[in-house]
């Protein structure tokens, strides 16, 4: 047996399909068989994990972002850094001092590296934070992005370097790790997913929840990763039953589906996953659903001898 | 002597239309005023027209090193707008109408036109695309070179 966590990514595509109820869910299923789970909330936009575990955000911590200085002593106005700077994030007039223009500036360094007389020093703003703390016995790390930033994935960089040292120097502090992604297909869900050995894209039987699903899957696909499925609502009416369908002919396999329940919608509310071993829900129709899934997603991580 | 930039559309000039997009313009007309007249004319390629990003602040950069102090802007973006209030650039706002550089002129000259002190729309609202619609010939001068090329002076 290796002697590190399984980090499994649950994603999905399009907003609003349920993959932080599964990410949550699927934490607390492996929680109840004693496994040391950490949940990654890698949503920075919008992270709330720790309100599905009922729980607040704990031990805050900035996440620094590069911004060049420029010391006036020191700098003779060559211009080599504003001509070196890719996005022109230096802007530099002839016999005048270059002026940062933060918005744009990537963070890189690149100017702070080839300045010949060390005249731009590193200053650095905080784009964002993260968060640790440990719900319901499952370790919670959690990053938010700063309101007005644009920087999002600096934040997810910190998160995935945190967890490489963790796998690192203490391998076995976890047995399972659970990545939840933002909507879409960019750089941040792209280096959560990167991270995983195993994928779970959450869809839902719409037209929409159907494209989605089909971008997230040519991400994953072009990194390499193993994944299966998972419809939520699948009891909505009207375009299931093509989407089942469709799915089956593009050979993409699903793990489970969970139905509409009204079940999953008051544990949500209360801030209590379904699926916790003190659930008031056990035995309905979602809580079932959640368990064959489970059951699924046990087979699989077991599967291919490791 | 103050040395006003106009961004234009086409190869520039005085009889050139003004152009609503900053960093993104084909050329920017220069026009040396002294005394409240007309002394020097000159258009220098953008070359920022293409620019992947940060092409406002390209064109702050252009203006600079031309040695202009004061600019006509339709349309500003906010890093282009940044650039100019960091490089100390007085900055006129020009009516919602198409006009020449000349109009425009005669109407800076009159004390006609107001400052503006920040951006006048959102980030990437000139890409091609997105402007006004009144695409003047992209892809133009890509040589040039700062402020040093073509001179088309006109004395008057």
């Amino acid at each position: 047996m290796e002697k590190r966590p399984k980090v499994i990514c649950v994603t999905g595509g399009k907003g609003g399909t349920g993959k932080t109820l599964v990410a949550v869910n699927i934490a607390t299923m492996f929680k109840n068989e004693g496994k040391k789970v950490l949940l990654i909330d890698g949503d920075v936009e919008n992270p709330n994990t720790y309100l599905l575990l009922g729980g607040t955000l704990e031990n805050k911590e900035a996440v620094p972002f590069f911004k060049p200085k420029i010391n006036e002593e020191k700098c003779t106005k060559c211009g080599l850094c504003a001509e070196n700077c890719a996005p022109h994030a230096l802007l530099h007039i002839k016999d005048a001092y270059p002026v940062p223009i933060l918005a744009v500036c990537s963070g890189c360094r690149l100017c702070y590296k080839i300045c010949p007389v060390g005249a731009i020093e590193e200053d650095y703003t905080t784009v964002g934070w993260t968060y640790s703390t440990k719900l319901n016995d499952i370790s919670l790390l959690v990053g938010e992005l700063k309101p007005t930033e644009a920087r999002s994935a600096s934040i997810v960089e910190v998160l995935m370097e945190k967890l490489t040292k963790i796998m690192e120097e203490e391998p076995t502090k976890y047995e399972i790790v659970i990545l939840d992604t933002a909507p879409g297909a960019h750089c941040d869900v792209e280096l959560l997913i990167g991270m995983a050995d195993k994928v779970i894209p959450v869809t839902e039987p719409t037209k929409f929840g159907k494209l989605d699903l089909l971008r997230i899957i040519e991400l994953i696909k072009l990194l390499n990763k193993d994944f299966r499925a998972i419809i939520n609502r699948s009891s909505l009416l009207g375009y299931r039953d093509q989407f089942l369908k469709e799915l089956e002919e593009s050979n993409i396999e699903m793990l489970g589906d969970i139905p509409l329940d009204d079940d999953i919608v008051n544990s949500y509310c209360l801030g209590k996953p379904l699926m916790d071993d003190t659930s008031e829900f056990k035995g309905g129709a979602g809580y079932n659903s959640f368990q064959k899934i489970f059951e699924n997603l046990e087979l699989w991580l077991n599967s291919k001898g490791d | 002597m103050v040395i006003v930039a106009v961004p234009s559309f086409g190869d520039g000039g005085l009889n050139s239309f003004m152009n609503p997009r900053f960093g993104r313009c084909d050329t920017f007309t220069f026009i040396t005023i002294e005394n409240n007249s007309i002394k020097e004319v000159k258009a220098v390629s953008n070359m920022a027209a293409n620019a992947m990003g940060g092409a406002g602040i390209q064109a702050v950069q252009t203006i600079g090193n031309y040695g202009a102090t004061e600019v006509i802007v339709g349309n500003l973006g906010p890093n282009a707008a940044q650039s100019l209030a960091a490089s100390n650039f007085k900055i006129h706002q020009a009516p919602n109408e198409q006009l020449t550089i000349k109009n425009l002129i005669e109407l800076y000259i009159e004390g006609k036109l107001q400052t503006i002190s920040g951006a006048t729309v959102a980030s990437h609202y000139g890409m091609s695309g997105s402007g006004r619609g009144m695409g003047g010939g992209g892809g133009r001068g890509m040589g040039g070179g700062r402020g040093m090329g073509g001179g088309q002076g006109r004395r008057f």
